[in-house]
């Protein structure tokens, strides 16, 4: 989708269509979660915290961020996918593959079925989406991103390597920031570049990831859309109204935090055993601990004790912004259970 | 005011390096990154506390003069006596600056401490309601080593992160369990005229696992409601006891296990430890398949398509039988039963297997050891 949450505030909102939007808080201590076009032309961008947002553009207009909405406009599309094809796997709220290989209309191309969502999408939403077919799900996604918004591209399997090989690095989908600038350091900048280094040196510099590197520079992925994907992890995250330094708030807050957490454990159904405790300074730098127990994350007092037990292990000399908490480890429910005495 | 001391380098070390073993390198009280030294009657007593469990040690001294207390930084201290041989050491102190010179055949160190008044009192036994017994050291030692294994890490029930310490009228009972395992150590030479017990929590047991090897004298056991005093030739351990109660342990020992496996420890635990490297990382699983004299050991990690199994000779009487266990569990069981061969009493896959060590040599010696089992088919 393109700009999704702004789009849907637009959509919805006759009063803020083509004007420059932004969806989240405006304060002094807001953050930009979207931006819509008209935003981005003056240079706002998600992430971005809202002061700056502002200073680059005075007209923006601040929306709060209306989540139960976006994810019912989420069902939506995700349910026009499922008019053309059963393999399809969220990437995120409003992004996702289709295996369109066989499809439920019987249309001839893919090309064809991307034209039918796109049309089903703005008929169902009023949205526009954009939409990348290709050979696979690295390619595809990249595709999607090449023609935003509204667009629709193809790179078609004898493009495959051109495409690749004048692509910038920090396009390449799997290579964030951190990785583009460790690359850009190296001396690599676009696709052939990557595609000089071999096996083990990229192993070498990106251990795991570099494999994945080699593979998808030459147009390899052979990772099928998976439509069951295990969700890896729940977590919730509170910016403070204020910094705060003294540990006692920062406990009363964690314990909001700990019930927001539980109650989306509840609601996703996810098992796991790692609590993560993540901690933003008010400089933004921030830190993570970790713990893992044996059995289930499942209840208050059992997150609480942990996550006071994290914040023990963390430096509290800055004041601190963000904390978070976040639940990963999935159990398998297909493991063999350990048996526990009945005490 | 001043106050100076004259000791052997590698006797200070080892009382130091002992009790250091308490400091917690996530002190709240930064006091606590300090040892406590008092000079006293031509006595040293050196002190390190994480506020939970305290030790305190009587270094002896080649001479001293003058009285008075130092915290004293506890890192740089052991670091520094690491590196020197044997030789006598002077330590000069100002106990109004609290400046130390320290001085050694070659050199000289010079440390500031710290106001030996800022470090917390520590805890006083209570007037009323204090037990009072004598053990032996050695008892003491293997009942801390054979249970300490076997304690859990569990957030939410405290009491079983700790050696649950019986005392009866014809018996000593030490006890520990994470709810998966659970180790039943009793001694019938050792006992008490009042029937109590507490729990004491693993920091201050894996303390005691220390500092017992080196005692030849019984030690005098003291505790009240919150607190276990216990009193060594050189050293003494002060530590805060796990308040609240232990389960009733003896509940979950199966009362009716027909099946019955006798087999040499060593060979059973070098087989599981070849065939565990096949199980599933996670689960740990192998799989016990029991009939008449013999038992197969078993483990497969499908995701790698890897499988592992052997055939053990042994003795075996009861119904054939299949059951499974986390590797790990099993393998630290055996490793903390020492007789040569060891017996396994089962009912069903779905109880405790009760471990026994088959021909023990000590006859005041009762040791039984528990796993659930895992579930095969789960």
């Amino acid at each position: 989708m393109d700009a999704f949450f702004a789009s849907v505030e637009q959509n919805d909102n006759p009063e803020l269509r083509n004007k420059p939007v932004a969806v989240g808080g405006g304060g002094d201590r807001g953050v930009v979660a979207a931006a819509s076009y008209e935003a981005r032309k003056f240079g706002v961008r998600s992430a971005m915290p809202s002061k700056i947002a502002k200073k680059r553009c005075p007209s923006l207009i601040f929306v709060r961020g209306r989540h139960e909405r976006y994810k019912e406009v989420s069902n939506q599309i995700m349910s026009v996918f499922f008019e053309f094809t059963d393999l399809v796997e969220p990437l995120s709220i409003d992004e996702a593959f289709l295996d369109v290989t066989h499809n439920k209309k019987n249309l001839p191309s893919a090309t064809l079925i991307a034209r039918e969502i796109k049309a089903r999408i703005k008929e169902v939403t009023g949205l526009t989406a954009s939409a990348g077919i290709s050979v696979n799900k690295f390619l595809a996604k990249i595709a999607s991103d090449y023609r935003k918004p509204d667009g629709l591209f193809v790179i078609t399997p004898e493009e495959v390597n051109d495409f690749i090989e004048n692509l910038n690095i920090d396009k390449f989908f799997g290579v964030g920031k951190v990785t583009a600038d460790k690359m850009h350091r190296l001396g690599i900048f676009k696709g052939r570049d990557l595609k000089t280094r071999s096996l083990p040196e990229l192993i070498r510099l990106f251990g795991k990831a570099g494999a994945y590197y080699f593979q998808i520079v030459r147009g390899i992925d052979n990772r099928p859309v998976n439509p069951n994907r295990i969700r890896k992890s729940v977590g919730t995250e509170h910016t403070f109204l204020k910094d705060l330094a003294e540990k006692s708030e920062i406990i009363k807050d964690m314990e909001h935090t700990a019930k927001d957490l539980l109650k989306r454990i509840e609601r996703s159904g996810f098992r796991g055993r790692t609590l993560t405790l993540k901690v933003k300074y008010s400089n933004f730098e921030q830190v993570t601990r970790s713990k893992t127990i044996v059995q289930e994350i499942d209840h208050y007092d059992l997150i609480m004790n942990m996550a006071l037990d994290l914040l023990n292990q963390i430096d509290l000399k800055i004041s601190i912004r963000l904390i978070g908490l976040s639940v990963s480890n999935h159990i398998d429910d297909s493991e063999p259970l350990q048996l526990t005495f009945d005490f | 005011m001043q106050m100076k001391f004259v000791v052997s380098s590698t006797e200070l070390l080892s009382h130091l390096q002992a009790i250091s073993r308490v400091i917690s390198n996530k002190n709240t009280l930064p006091i606590l990154d300090n040892f406590l030294f008092e000079l006293k009657n031509d006595e040293l007593v050196a002190t390190a506390s994480d506020l939970e469990s305290t030790l305190i040690t009587t270094i002896p001294l080649d001479s001293s003069v003058g009285e008075g207390v130092i915290a004293f930084p506890a890192k740089i201290l052991t670091d520094t006596l690491k590196e020197f041989p044997e030789q006598p050491l002077t330590f000069d102190i100002d106990l109004t600056s609290l400046a130390v010179k320290i001085t050694s055949e070659n050199g000289v160190f010079s440390i500031v401490g710290q106001n030996g008044e800022d470090f917390p009192k520590l805890p006083q036994r209570e007037e009323s309601g204090i037990v009072d017994i004598t053990v032996d050291s050695d008892v003491l030692l293997t009942g801390v080593n054979k249970t300490l294994f076997a304690t859990a890490d569990d957030e939410l029930r405290p009491v079983m992160n700790g050696i649950f310490i019986e005392l009866g009228n014809n018996d000593l009972t030490f006890v520990a369990s994470d709810a998966h395992k659970l180790v039943r150590y009793k001694r019938l030479d050792g006992r008490s005229e009042v029937e109590s017990s507490f729990i004491l929590p693993k920091k201050p047991a894996s303390l005691l696992r220390n500092i017992l090897p080196k005692e030849e004298n019984p030690v005098k056991v003291e505790f009240d409601d919150k607190n276990a005093f216990f009193t060594l030739s050189n050293y003494k351990l002060i530590c805060r006891l796990v308040e609240g109660n232990y389960p009733s342990y003896n509940s979950v020992i199966p009362k009716n296990n027909p099946n019955v496996l006798t087999i040499d420890r060593v060979e059973l635990y070098n087989t599981l430890k070849r065939v565990s490297v096949f199980s599933n990382p996670a689960s740990n699983l192998i799989k016990f398949e029991l009939k008449t004299n013999e038992l197969v050991v078993s483990a497969q990690d499908i995701d790698f398509s890897i499988s592992a199994r052997e055939r053990l000779q042994c003795e075996y009487e009861g119904q054939e039988l299949e059951i499974g266990f986390k590797s790990v569990f099993l393998l630290e069981i055996l490793s903390n039963i020492s007789s040569a061969n060891v017996m396994v009493e089962l009912s069903d896959p779905t109880r405790a297997g009760i471990f026994l060590p088959y021909d023990n040599e000590n006859a005041d010696e009762d040791v039984l050891m528990l796993l659930m089992p895992m579930m095969i088919n789960a």
